[in-house]
């Protein structure tokens, strides 16, 4: 039996299975990730079986559990951004009196969503991947199956609620927070007063960022999880499996956040 | 509750620190080290290629719809190609490739190194004679390091071409217009500056991966730990140091500018 195992592959087969293994591999978890995607939206409306103690638990770790990371980092994002804009404006305009309206939308609009959300990708999506993987690996989601309870159900979905829900909440803290430091700096450094850099916000930023920035929130926070539980769901050989898996799905889910922002900023850029 | 969690980052950045120092005391002292770091630069370049090029690409095109949203209002849409390339140059570009790094490389060197470490396997290099830091860490860490900035080069070109055709097919900016500002706003040693950013985000990102995979404890579970905390710990220390590297490079620029002005008098009177 086994000389046929060991019969010599021609060069180019070994080629070919060198290009379309990952390839197949790729296809096969994009096209979980959107199984996945609609059974979860179909759980959406069914209130009475959502698990709330779960749910809250998940709150809790995604949520409340990233506000310090991403307080720190969204703060010296916000320092930052308010020298880079003053920098280009004196190049450009040879006026840095536009710094607020400037910074605010870009805050709004970019940087106050996108640096929560790849914060996110690495905090939240590594941490499921790596607990659903190794799940998968010792068996505990077969033995869910056995006893008839439905994984997406029982472990995908609370935290797939819970992260959109804080993903919305901590991109509202996260750009509180980055435009409080934006405007200290502005005040400190380039002498605005505080009334005059708030007043200057109200000509340059509604309501509609607003729900721009809770929109895009959402939908980052919606599909961290999503991403992370099929490339869990998916592990498979043991601990270096899990690292793989681990490592594929926060690239995947940087690169599928980026995407992402393109798409909503385009049709923002139109419909808003 | 908070001053623990101070304790343990301090705890964390000062290993971080003196991991780093022994790593690079190696570097120095050993020999024989090139074709180690060549092949783990190769590797890494290619492996990370595709996914640099794909978001370099997309983060470029979203600049270029916000900046024209913005620049539109006052009509000011003539600077949108030097806002654009010298906010990608400057500040996101590097921001952004090593995020995607730390999540790429950083992670999977982690996960390498942690397995090893719990499959005994660094012990095992350490009974045979030779050192795991120079034979493991050293080609590892030199590898990132460069090639995060070989990636930015590539990422920076693949993220202009992709802002310009945003620019021409969605703003109404044709690439002549787009190109014609860039010189206002850029130079060569905007692009330096980028460079030695990606350089320290790149140190950054190896040095606590590596780290982070060395020290890994406990079996499998220990492994997924160390993989999780590289990934987050990266992204926040490099949010941090961008603030840090910014004040740096503008207080550097502007004594280079004012140093090089006089040794510009000093020529002219001398002539």
């Amino acid at each position: 039996m086994s000389e046929w195992i060991e019969c010599p592959i021609p060069v180019h087969e070994k080629l070919l299975k060198r290009i379309g293994a990952p390839v197949y591999e790729q296809v096969c978890t994009t096209y979980e990730g959107f199984v996945l995607f609609f059974r979860l939206l179909q759980l959406l409306p069914q209130i009475n079986t959502w698990r709330w103690r779960e749910i809250w638990k998940a709150i809790a770790q995604i949520g409340v559990g990233s506000i310090p990371i991403i307080c720190v980092s969204t703060a010296f994002a916000g320092l930052v951004i308010t020298q880079e804009i003053a920098w280009h404006m004196d190049k450009a305009l040879h006026t840095v009196s536009m710094i607020p309206g400037f910074t605010a939308q870009f805050i709004l609009r970019e940087l106050g969503i996108a640096i929560p959300a790849l914060l996110l990708v690495s905090k939240v999506g590594a941490a499921t991947t790596a607990e659903v993987g190794s799940m998968k690996i010792t068996e505990q989601i077969d033995a869910l199956r056995l006893l008839k309870i439905d994984p997406i159900r029982y472990l995908a979905f609370p935290k797939f609620l819970a992260a959109m829900i804080s993903g919305a909440c901590l991109t509202l803290i996260a750009t509180a927070v980055t435009l409080g430091c934006a405007l200290s700096v502005a005040v400190l450094r380039f002498n605005f007063s505080v009334l005059e850099y708030l007043n200057a916000l109200r000509h340059f930023i509604g309501p509609k960022d607003l729900i721009c920035a809770l929109v895009k929130g959402t939908l980052y926070g919606g599909v961290i999880p999503v991403i992370s539980c099929a490339y869990g769901f998916r592990c498979k050989g043991g601990a270096e499996g899990v690292g793989n898996a681990t490592t594929h799905s926060v690239v995947a889910s940087t690169v599928v956040v980026i995407l992402l922002d393109f798409l909503l900023t385009y049709i923002f850029t139109w419909v808003l | 509750m908070i001053t623990t969690s101070l304790l343990n980052l301090l705890h964390d950045f000062g290993s971080i620190s003196l991991f780093f120092k022994k790593v690079f005391l190696t570097l120095l002292r050993t020999r024989g080290n090139l074709i180690p770091i060549l092949n783990q630069i190769a590797s890494i370049s290619i492996r990370s290629l595709p996914t640099v090029a794909f978001a370099g690409v997309f983060v470029g095109a979203i600049l270029v719809l916000q900046f024209n949203l913005i620049l539109s209002a006052y009509d000011a849409q003539v600077f949108l190609g030097g806002l654009n390339t010298s906010a990608v140059v400057r500040e996101v570009g590097p921001l952004i490739i090593s995020f995607l790094l730390a999540g790429k490389i950083g992670a999977y060197t982690a996960a390498e190194l942690g397995t090893m470490r719990v499959t005994e396997q660094i012990d095992a290099i350490e009974c045979l004679g030779t050192d795991p830091i120079q034979y493991l860490v050293v080609p590892r860490m030199a590898g990132i390091v460069v090639s995060s900035a070989i990636l930015l080069m590539l990422g920076l070109l693949i993220s202009i071409a992709g802002s310009m055709a945003v620019a021409a097919t969605a703003c109404g900016v044709n690439p002549w217009e787009f190109t014609a500002s860039i010189p206002q706003f850029t130079s060569i040693s905007t692009v330096v500056s980028g460079m030695i950013k990606s350089m320290v985000y790149g140190i950054i990102v190896a040095g606590v991966a590596c780290h982070q995979g060395y020290t890994a404890t406990g079996g499998a579970r220990g492994v997924g730990r160390a993989v999780t905390m590289a990934a987050i710990y990266t992204n926040f220390y490099i949010v941090i140091a961008n603030y840090f590297t910014s004040g740096f490079l503008e207080f550097a620029e502007h004594w280079i500018q004012i140093l090089g002005a006089q040794a510009g008098l000093g020529l002219g009177k001398a002539l």
